[in-house]
């Protein structure tokens, strides 16, 4: 087994920890790790903080794990292994009339990770998170046994596994039911708010009426543009709407187009100054108009610049995502939303959407609001993010634990009050040595440090 | 026209691979290790729907070549490409106390090949048509105190393909020696290498692709390495016997 010692990170490059990395071909290779060490398992590191990160074992990737095992063009069922990426199912099935029932907002992720963090998109709110459309996963457990696991099947691990990031097993094998659609185009329609009033209202009137719905609110703004923001609403397109050359253009095989950040840049270019033109610029720009819009525009619109998470210089940068409960959600929102521009923003915009119930122990959704934002990490910003968590535990939100990085075990297990423990109970039963551990477990205590 | 890979597990050969598929060619993968190469197989008969197949095949296993080749010609009679990606690193500092793994690294890298490719070419002589392509290496073109048991292998083999695609020519057979650099495999996992030197898979994949199709003798992946080895091969031999490489 070959092994690098690297400095490693999740995408937000903070922390960073010493860690030795694994890429194993196969699952004879993760039991021979796990004979002598503790593991974590890591797909695309496009988890933000310390999720997977272990710096007192072995991080496994997954990435030589990426095969298709079997597709049904007639019910979209697609049996694959974990490390499959969601460019990989871009890739090969839009062109036949399926996408992912649920995608998170970049294509740079496996299938693994989706499931270990039960991601949820732009449409959670109608059709909940990935897991909904998890049929059954196949995973090696502390053991070295192999498990298939489904709603009927060994349950309380696969209620424990989807949002239990990583801390169960490793996952090697996935079925997914996938959407079917007839277009690689979406309908989107654009709403330009003056605050947050406007907006809640909005995103109750058209609940139902749009697949996707999503809003960026600047996070600089204050005084009368407080809380000014672009509410994003969406369809796939039946096909029929289309002009002729999108048509065309929908036929053939699609191939992006990148540019990219190509190293960190020494100094950082996020300064209060370039983060107020980005927020008031993104506002000014938006339109109220319906528009057609590629998929790969539509939910990846950061993939198109490669490592744009360079532009944090060396850094790095804390993303925070929060959801409160519907109840009282607008005055949660507000709260955290003074406090941010109190503080003086964020960097670019942040995100607000409206959320419903989810099964998963530890999956991060329920109904409600979730917000999420980008801090750049400087003086300061630990502190507020701190802030930020009481205001969330007075509403009864929770924190995103694949975004994470700052939370303490005390908040954390505020945050998942009756739920953290029962997903111990499911731990303890599937790995009670504790061979699967991260920095994220146990900062969190949901492993022995 | 159907593509003959032999060494299916490396992500080189996968790149390469799929440049094919998506061009609607048969694959057939061949590689040595338990249903891995059914798996390729599988994963492009979805991706790319087209029509692939795994076979068995140990580069050590001599005897058992010919039977191979003539298997896979008579369920594939329209196979024109053929990759040869077998390789094996190994370690040079083990190499040197150890034949066992010198033997190892030559019969992977030269013995094996060379015992296919003749079979091959054999066939592809006869039929007047075939398109057969080598990865060799960079590490061939010059003995190195780090890896010239590798290297030496490789340059053989780099010698060997030269008479082979002089022989073939009037044949109308194309022989492609490769010659990558540092490439991102399971290969060179670990090591530490010059980073803005190492090539992903994909890269040398889509170089290899290419070069099959324009019927090109010898190629140097990424491009830039013909000028690194030129320089390298350029040192007299008094001053590079002296150097740390
Ligand atoms: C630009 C951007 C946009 C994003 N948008 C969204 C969004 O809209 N919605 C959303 O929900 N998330 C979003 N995310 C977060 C991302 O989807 C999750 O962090 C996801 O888990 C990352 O997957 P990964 O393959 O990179 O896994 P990693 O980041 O490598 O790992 C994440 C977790 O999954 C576990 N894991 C990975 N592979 C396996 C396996 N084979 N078996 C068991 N456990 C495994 C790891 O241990 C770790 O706990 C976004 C991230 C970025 C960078
Ligand atoms: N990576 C680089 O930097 C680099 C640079 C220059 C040249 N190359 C050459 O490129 C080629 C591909 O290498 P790679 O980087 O993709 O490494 P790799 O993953 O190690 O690939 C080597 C391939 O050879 C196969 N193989 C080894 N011994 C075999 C045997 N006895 N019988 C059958 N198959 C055997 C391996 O199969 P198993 O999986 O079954 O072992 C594997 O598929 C090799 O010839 C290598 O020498 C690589």
């Amino acid at each position: 087994m070959k092994f690098e010692e690297i400095e490693l990170s999740g995408f937000g490059k903070y922390p960073k920890a010493k860690c030795k990395v694994t890429r194993p071909p196969g699952i004879f290779d993760i039991n021979e790790v796990l004979k002598n060490n503790s593991v974590i398992p890591r797909g695309l590191g496009r988890s933000y903080g310390d999720a997977s990160l272990n710096d007192k074992g072995v991080v496994s990737e997954s990435l030589l794990m990426n095969r298709f095992i079997s597709f049904d063009e007639e019910t979209g069922i697609l049996r694959c292994e974990a490390g499959v990426t969601y460019k990989d199912l871009l890739d090969t099935f839009v062109i036949r009339g399926w996408f992912p029932a649920v995608t998170p907002g970049t294509k740079y992720v496996t299938m693994g990770g989706a499931i270990a963090s039960d991601v949820h998109g732009k449409n959670h709110h109608n059709v909940g998170s990935f897991s909904s459309y998890v049929i059954s996963f196949k995973i090696l457990l502390a053991s070295g046994e192999i498990l298939d696991c489904s709603r009927t099947e060994h349950s309380d691990l696969f209620w424990a596994t989807v949002g239990g990031m990583g801390l169960t097993g490793f996952i090697l094998e996935a079925e997914i039911q996938m959407k079917k659609i007839t277009s690689p185009y979406l309908t989107n329609r654009s709403i330009k708010l003056k605050n947050m009033d406007e907006l809640f209202d909005k995103l109750e009137e058209f609940d139902k009426d749009y697949h996707y719905s999503v809003a960026w609110m600047d996070i600089v703004a204050s005084g009368s543009k407080y809380g000014r923001n672009v509410l994003l609403l969406g369809n796939h397109e039946e096909g029929s709407g289309l002009p002729d050359k999108l048509k065309l253009r929908s036929a053939k095989k699609y191939i992006e187009k990148k540019i990219s950040v190509p190293f960190e840049v020494p100094f950082t270019t996020l300064n209060k100054v370039s983060i107020t033109l980005f927020n008031s610029a993104f506002y000014m720009a938006a339109k109220n108009k319906i528009e057609f819009v590629h998929y790969d525009k539509y939910f990846y619109p950061l993939d198109f610049i490669l490592n744009w998470n360079h532009i944090y210089s060396k850094s790095g940068l804390i993303q925070y995502q929060l959801n409160v409960p519907e109840d009282k959600g607008k005055e949660a929102i507000d709260k955290v939303l003074k406090k941010v521009v109190a503080f003086g923003g964020g960097s670019f915009l942040a995100v607000l959407k409206k959320m419903g119930d989810q099964d998963g122990i530890l999956s991060f959704p329920f109904k409600g609001y979730t917000l999420s934002m980008d801090f750049p990490v400087k003086k300061g910003v630990i502190a507020m993010c701190k802030e930020l968590d009481q205001i969330v535990l007075e509403y009864g939100g929770r924190n995103y634990l694949t975004k994470d990085s700052i939370m303490d075990e005390k908040t954390f297990k505020q945050m998942y009050s009756g739920l953290w423990e029962k997903w111990m109970d499911t731990k303890i039963k599937y790995d009670p040595e504790n061979k699967f551990t991260s920095n994220l477990a146990r900062r969190l205590g949901l492993c022995p440090s | 026209m159907s593509l003959l890979v032999l060494g299916a597990n490396s992500l080189i050969a996968q790149a390469a691979a799929s440049h094919f598929a998506e061009a609607g060619h048969e694959i057939i993968f061949g590689g040595r290790k338990q249903d891995e190469p059914e798996k390729y197989a599988n994963d492009f008969s979805i991706r790319y729907k087209t029509k692939c197949r795994a076979e068995y095949i140990d580069a050590l296993d001599y005897p058992s070549h010919k039977k191979f080749i003539e298997d896979v010609l008579a369920k594939t009679p329209d196979l024109e490409y053929v990759l040869i990606v077998f390789g094996y690193l190994g370690t040079q500092e083990k190499a040197q106390s150890d034949f066992t793994e010198a033997h190892r690294i030559i019969d992977t890298n030269f013995t094996g090949v060379v015992s296919v490719c003749e079979l091959l070419a054999a066939e592809f002589e006869s039929v007047k048509k075939g398109n057969i392509a080598v990865i060799s290496s960079v590490a061939g073109d010059r003995g190195r105190q780090s890896n010239y048991m590798y290297g030496s292998a490789k340059g053989g083999l780099t010698v060997y393909l030269s008479g082979l695609r002089n022989r073939l020519f009037k044949s109308g057979v194309n022989v492609l020696t490769i010659k990558p650099g540092f490439v991102n495999t399971p290969m060179t996992y670990g090591m530490p290498l010059p980073k803005p030197l190492v090539a992903s898979p994909e890269k040398v994949g889509k170089d290899i692709y290419k070069a099959m199709l324009k019927r090109k003798g010898v190629i140097y992946t990424p491009f830039f390495w013909r000028w690194i080895m030129l320089i390298i091969t350029s040192i007299p031999e008094f001053m590079f016997k002296k150097l740390k490489l």
